[in-house]
């Protein structure tokens, strides 16, 4: 179970244009889940921020219905239902906050909202 | 090195066996020894909380600590044999682990009474009394401010210090060892309003924190040893009782038993204050003089005799441990004595000889005489205890002055003749005048010393003795003997003012005072029946103890600090050593009344000068000066050691204070700053940091994870 | 098997939950109400529905029906009892929590309507709400404590944290408990992302969801050598992302921030329970690995590699940040911090050596000495504002001894002095640390002790023997005793509860038996 040759067999897997394996999918999921961190690192709208992390759950989501598909176990696609329901839920949270937060400062940038730090001791 | 240690490897753990094979269920009022002074506690809480400005909270305290005296000696009273006292289930576990091994961690609220036990408490909580009764006139200054907190904290320490004596179990003994350094915090730290006093009782706690910490590791390898904390039990696995059977499957080569001693060790240098973690107690000097007395002279400070003469069987786990013990004591007593001797300030000299007497305590255990150890520790408590008391009536009466140029001839003052004599009666005992109880409980561990053939060690005490009666003379002779003259202190207490008493010189820098004429009292008073009172019992106490030899040997034999040996060794003590140690006293002493009394002026003239330029004192004018020659002896013999002395003060002062007091305190700040620009404040660096750890974790663990391939086979059985 | 059981018996434990739940409800109508008298009473209907949820918890565990189902089916749960400790510690601080922040939600709004100045509107009024949530985020710690499932743990954790978003925000009106929730609220999100890709590949690499079975799953892995890395990656990613509800590193920066802009009693909260949460979804998680992949300790390797990193980063970054406040609130939040590390000693040495009761035994104990601490900040304010800075505390026992005696106290036990409870609930890790020959991990930890001395002790001293200040000087009671009883409660309890530690530490250690911790199948060495 050597871990450098268990990711070779991994990726020697992936054949171009073949048929459809659970690594296929596996690297889509984690590709979303890049793409939503990084867009979350990089990007100052909360909105867009917000929504990075929503990438994020649905990178999740499909690692879980692949697995589920590979384990032929349903547990994995109960799960994102369950996953979607609480992504809702997180979506009401923030919309509230964000609208909150624009009323008090009349901006959506993030990094407004910078006043409670640490002070410099001398 | 040591045919001692090798005898008592056989004997004193039988002496062991014979005192745990044999415990009884002890009464169960003797709890009362600890709520006491809780209640007491409690009580003066309240009086704090209800503003009651009278000495209310003294008579509390002096009151609860006087029936837990006459318990304990109700206590030693029926006393037949080793009694076991379970007051609290507190923890008491057992488990069986993965591998079905059965385990238990079993340290109840309990007492364990041996004869070392009702010994140690009877002086503690007696002196505990009467120094609490000085300290209700003593503190009266106080009464609208700090007086209950005062009374409280010496509360918090008796319930403390009982409950390191009276444990059963090490991890009772840590309870009250953490205890007791916190209710020296709070003591030292009374007059908190002066920035050196805050200092002086931080030191005391960092200081002791090190010795704690050896003291918590000590325990922690005795547990994961011998599978026991306690003492002694009644199914026979208590740790002397596995130590006695010699059960634990002799591995005594592993480093975690060996290791065993010497954190005990550290635990007890830094409660008792030894080399190196001598340095907090003479700033604990800050503190009001009651504590000083009772805390660091009398009492607690002896906790790490107390601590290694009952773990003397833990002691000998290690060859070389006792025998460290035993320099290290004599190391400190000889580098005290010569920093005492250049002190001024009569509370720092009595600090320094503090320390110095420690180190000779020391001495007695390390050479296996723990009789001679806890007689000099009994002995000490009284006579020490006088002469800080004296000091703080002197203090008390002077305004706190303190320096012992600014005050002479007390003794021809009206009013202050029981001081003069009683602290006349201590300098004796401490210098060691022969037929005083200093002198006997000395030679008892001078005796052994040569008896064991350590005559190095044995000769740097007999010189320590001889600088000793020097020192403590030169007090006496200054302050109390001579021409009638003083200088009143700079401040005066009671007067609104919240910086109370003054001291000569403490180490730190003292912000300026400001000391309106109008509070200066022009007139020393002289003390008044509670402090006269206190001071003639326990001068009477300091004499009585002198003829306690065989009393404190009876109470020693009869415990797990027993060393079987040391009775017979009594005979091979040679008989010179008392001769010598008598003469040497009476030589220091007579070398002090020279330079003290008979030509004080010349000696402060000389002093005064060589102060004012420290470069003269290289010169050799300075030395041709046939003027001074009688100073010139003084200055062959003590100039050396007193450069000796203050290289060593200031390196203390300098190094030790920056280095680790301050330093440590600098280093973490430092850490922390560099630190602080990851929190920021900005939302998305937090998030980089977060996903950067995770990353950095997941990355750590997959790149090692081929490395740890042999272990991942541990865990998953490695296919069965 | 569990799937075999009727539903209704599954619920069973449960039912202090829907106690709870009931308690919701009716507190988020009655926080409507145009009455001051109902509104006023909602405190009183969170205690009560928490008092209950404690009687239920003790029942529904005793009980011959509850003892019945756990004896019938030992795969219910991976540790069936530690639910019972948990919970009723998480019901009796909540009381405690609910004491404290009594006043502390929509006082500037009930003046407002009191004075007449203003008609009662119920869309602007909070206290239903927070009052709601606070119960609904209690019960996302119960639950936890129930979870056999990923799917539920997941809902179990999130059910602690969405309420505590908006309870951070609804707090005090200035801006920085906005910004404390926008902080907070985005992180957190992070943190659930990462636990929950952790969560998918627990999954992938076991086949299943329900924790008992993984455990199974895990053992047999083992046996035939096949063990894939997904596994350890997914353990170690959920591993991280549930840090953040404790407030361990890597995971820590947001503590500071939010826990000093949140109002105290909220703070208060937030230090103990989605930290309680945390931590028993890492004991649950790291059970399905079975405790017997090190001789030691239990845990394979890279587990316990991370978790010893985790450890010291966390109690060394807090104690050293701790150092250099001013603000009372932020050195709480880095004593929060560096508390998780020490508690992390204790989940290392595994339940072999009373690791995890130990873990169980600090949490409560945590509970109650940091609540102890911030009664103090919620019980004191200057014009309405709440006390921030050590400067405040000063001499704080001229005007305020009770609080000054209870800060002391409170700050005392968290340093570890020993009369105090505190020092119990540290020896205990400690020792199982020791027991789990972890002596370098003790040891850095008693460093730690020592550095959080300067920053205790100061608040230990401070409020006791400085003098006033002037900034102290103007600092009045809040016209709500409440907090204040909270605070003298805790403090006793603090006294108190050492002597009778026994009780305490056999109720921990009954929560954690080993034959609750291998009901699965326990691999052979």
């Amino acid at each position: 179970m050597n871990w450098a040759a268990d990711s070779c067999a991994f990726f020697a897997a992936v054949q171009p244009l073949g048929q459809l394996a659970l690594s296929h999918y596996l690297i889509t999921s984690a590709a979303l889940f890049a793409i939503g961190l990084i867009g979350f690192l990089s990007r100052r709208n909360m909105i867009i921020m917000f929504l990075c992390t929503e990438l994020m759950f649905q990178a999740a989501a499909i690692a879980m219905i692949a697995f589920s598909r590979f384990h032929l176990d349903v547990s994995g696609q109960v799960f994102v239902i369950f996953i979607l329901t609480v992504a809702a839920a997180e979506a009401a949270l923030a919309l509230g906050l964000v609208v909150l937060l624009y009323r008090r400062r009349e901006t959506l940038n993030a990094d407004v909202w910078s006043e409670l730090r640490e002070t410099p001791t001398p | 090195m040591t045919e001692a240690v090798q005898l008592s490897l056989g004997s004193g753990w039988l002496a062991a066996v014979d005192a745990a094979r044999s415990v009884i269920a002890g009464p169960s009022w003797a709890g009362w020894i600890l709520w006491l002074p809780l209640i007491s506690l409690v009580l003066c809480g309240v009086c704090a909380a209800l503003k009651i400005h009278t000495k209310l909270p003294a008579w509390i305290t002096v009151g609860s600590l006087a029936i837990s005296f006459v318990v304990i000696v109700a206590l030693y009273m029926s006393y037949r044999q080793p009694m076991e006292i379970p007051l609290l289930d507190w923890f008491n576990l057992n488990w069986r682990s993965n591998d079905g091994q059965a385990g238990s961690f079993v340290a109840g609220f309990a007492f364990y009474v041996d004869k070392l036990t009702l010994l140690w408490m009877l002086f503690v909580t007696g002196l505990g009394t009467l120094i609490a009764l000085y300290a209700s006139e003593y503190m009266e200054p106080d009464v609208k401010r700090g007086y209950a907190r005062f009374f409280a904290g010496i509360s918090v320490f008796l319930f403390a210090m009982s409950c390191l004596v009276l444990a059963d179990n090490l991890v009772m003994l840590y309870l009250g060892w953490e205890g007791v350094g916190f209710a020296s915090y709070w003591l030292i730290g009374y007059y908190y309003t002066r920035p050196s006093a805050v200092a002086a009782a931080k030191k005391a706690f960092i200081v002791n924190r090190i010795g704690d910490l050896g003291l918590a590791l000590g325990i922690w390898l005795i547990y994961y040893n011998f599978g026991t904390v306690e003492y002694a039990n009644a199914q026979g696995t208590g740790l002397f009782q596995i130590l006695a059977s010699g059960s634990y499957k002799h591995e005594a080569g592993g480093w975690s038993i060996q290791a065993i001693p010497f954190l005990l060790m550290l635990g007890a240098f830094g409660k008792s204050a030894q080399i190196p973690l001598y340095v907090w107690l003479p700033d604990a000097m800050e503190g009001p003089t009651p504590v000083s007395a009772l805390i660091h002279a009398a009492t607690m400070v002896t906790a790490g005799v107390y601590l290694l003469a009952r773990m003397l069987p833990v002691m000998e786990l290690h060859p070389a441990a006792l025998p460290t013990v035993a320099w290290i004591g004599g190391l400190t007593a000889l580098l005290a004595a010569t920093i005492g001797m250049a002190q001024y300030d009569i509370k720092r000299i009595w600090a320094y000889s503090t320390v110095s007497q420690l180190g000779f305590m020391f001495v007695g255990v390390g050479v296996l005489t723990t009789y001679g150890a806890a007689f000099h520790v009994f002995t000490h408590a009284f006579f020490k205890a006088v002469l800080f008391l004296t000091g703080g009536a002197v203090m008390h009466g002077f305004a706190g002055q303190l320096d012992i140029r600014k005050i002479s001839g007390l003794r021809h003052m009206p009013g202050w003749q029981i001081t003069a004599w009683t602290m006349l009666v201590g300098c004796l005992c401490l210098a060691g005048f022969p037929l005083s109880s200093g002198f006997f409980s000395k030679d008892e561990i001078l005796a052994q010393v040569f008896a064991v053939h350590r005559p190095w060690l044995g000769f740097m005490l007999l010189f320590t003795a001889l600088l000793t009666a020097y020192y403590t003379f030169r007090v006496w002779f200054r302050v109390c003997a001579g021409p009638v003259s003083y200088e009143m202190g700079e401040e005066h207490h009671g007067h609104g003012d919240d910086h109370h008493h003054g001291k000569a010189d403490t180490g730190h820098k003292a912000p300026p005072r400001h000391a309106p004429p109008a509070h200066v009292a022009h007139q020393p008073h002289p003390p008044r029946f509670a402090i006269n009172f206190v001071l003639v019992v326990i001068t009477v106490g300091a004499i009585i103890s002198t003829f306690s030899g065989s009393w404190v040997m009876d109470k020693v034999s009869h415990s797990s600090a027993a060393v079987l040996h040391a009775a017979d060794s009594h005979e091979h003590h040679p008989g010179w050593v008392p001769w010598l140690a008598g003469t040497i006293a009476v030589a220091g002493i007579v070398v002090a009344w020279h330079f003290h009394l008979a030509s004080r002026k010349s000696a402060d003239a000389l002093r005064a000068r060589l102060l004012a330029n420290p470069l003269t004192r290289w010169l050799p004018t300075a030395m041709e000066n046939k003027w001074y020659v009688d100073e010139f002896y003084e200055w062959m013999i003590v100039t050396p050691l007193w450069i000796f002395a203050h290289a060593l003060y200031l390196f203390d002062r300098y190094v030790i204070d920056l280095l680790f007091v301050d330093g440590v305190a600098r280093l973490p700040k430092w850490m922390g700053r560099s630190f602080q620009p990851l929190q920021n404040g900005v939302l998305q660096s937090y998030a980089v940091l977060m996903a950067g750890g995770v990353g950095l974790a997941i990355l750590l663990v997959v790149v090692l994870m081929p490395h740890l391939r042999p272990w991942l086979i541990g865990f998953f059985g490695g296919g069965g | 098997m569990a799937d075999r059981l009727p539903m209704v018996d599954k619920l069973w434990f449960i039912l202090p939950e829907v106690a709870l739940f009931l308690g919701v409800v009716v507190i988020f109508i009655m926080g409507l109400s145009h009455s001051k008298r109902v509104r006023d009473m909602l405190p009183m209907i969170t205690c009560l529905s928490l008092a209950v949820a404690f009687g239920l918890t003790w029942w529904v565990y005793e009980g011959s029906r509850g003892q019945t189902l756990l004896s019938v089916n030992p795969n219910l749960m991976l540790m069936p009892m530690v639910g019972k400790y948990v919970k009723m510690s998480a019901c009796a601080i909540g009381i405690i929590l609910a004491m404290v922040s009594v006043g502390s939600v929509d006082r500037r709004l009930e003046a407002a309507v009191a004075a007449g100045h203003l008609p009662f509107d119920p869309i602007r009024a909070n206290r239903g709400e927070f009052y709601a949530f606070f119960l609904l985020s209690l019960m996302g710690v119960m639950l936890t404590c129930n979870a056999n499932d990923l799917i539920w743990l997941f809902l179990a954790l999130e059910l602690t944290s969405l309420p505590t978003y908006i309870m951070v925000a609804i707090s005090r009106p200035p801006r920085v408990a906005q910004e404390a929730a926008v902080k907070y609220f985005f992180l957190g999100a992070m943190a659930t992302a990462i636990f929950l890709y952790g969560f998918a590949l627990l999954y992938g690499s076991t086949g299943t969801m329900i924790l008992t079975e993984m455990q199974r799953a895990f053992a047999a892995q083992a046996k035939a050598d096949v063990v894939n890395s997904f596994g350890i990656i997914g353990m170690i990613l959920a591993m991280l992302g549930i840090c953040f509800k404790i407030a361990a590193a890597p995971m820590h920066f947001y503590a500071a921030d939010v826990y000093e802009g949140a109002a105290a009693p909220v703070t208060a909260f937030l230090a103990f329970v989605p930290k309680t949460a945390g931590m028993v979804a890492i004991i649950l998680l790291l059970t399905t690995l079975g405790w017997s992949g090190h001789p030691s300790t239990g845990l394979p390797e890279p587990i316990m590699t991370t978790l010893w990193m985790i450890a010291v980063l966390t109690m060394t970054l807090g104690n050293l940040g701790a150092l250099l406040q001013r603000s009372v609130k932020r050195i709480l939040a880095y004593s929060s911090i560096a508390h998780s590390g020490y508690m992390l000693i204790g989940v290392i040495a595994g339940p072999a050596n009373n690791g995890i009761n130990a873990v169980l035994f600090y949490l409560l104990v945590y509970g109650i000495m940091n609540t102890a601490a911030f009664a103090v900040l919620a019980a004191l304010e200057r014009r309405g504002q709440e006390i921030e800075t050590m400067e405040d505390l000063a001499g704080l026992r001229i005007k305020h001894p009770g609080m000054a005696v209870v800060m002391a106290i409170a700050s005392g036990s968290l340093l570890g002095v020993p009369p105090l409870l505190g020092f119990f609930a540290k020896l205990y890790l400690f020792i199982a640390g020791i027991q789990a020959g972890q002596i370098v991990l003790v040891v850095i930890a008693g460093l730690n002790t020592a550095i959080s001395a300067w920053y205790y002790l100061g608040l230990v001293t401070l409020p006791i023997m400085a003098k006033p200040s002037a900034q102290s000087e103007t600092i009045v009671r809040s016209p709500f005793p409440w907090p204040r009883i909270a605070g003298i409660v805790t403090a006793v309890a603090v006294v108190v509860l050492p002597l009778f530690l026994g009780p305490l530490i056999r109720a921990s250690q009954a929560a954690t038996t080993p034959a609750s911790l291998t009901t699965g199948v326990t691999i052979s060495k």
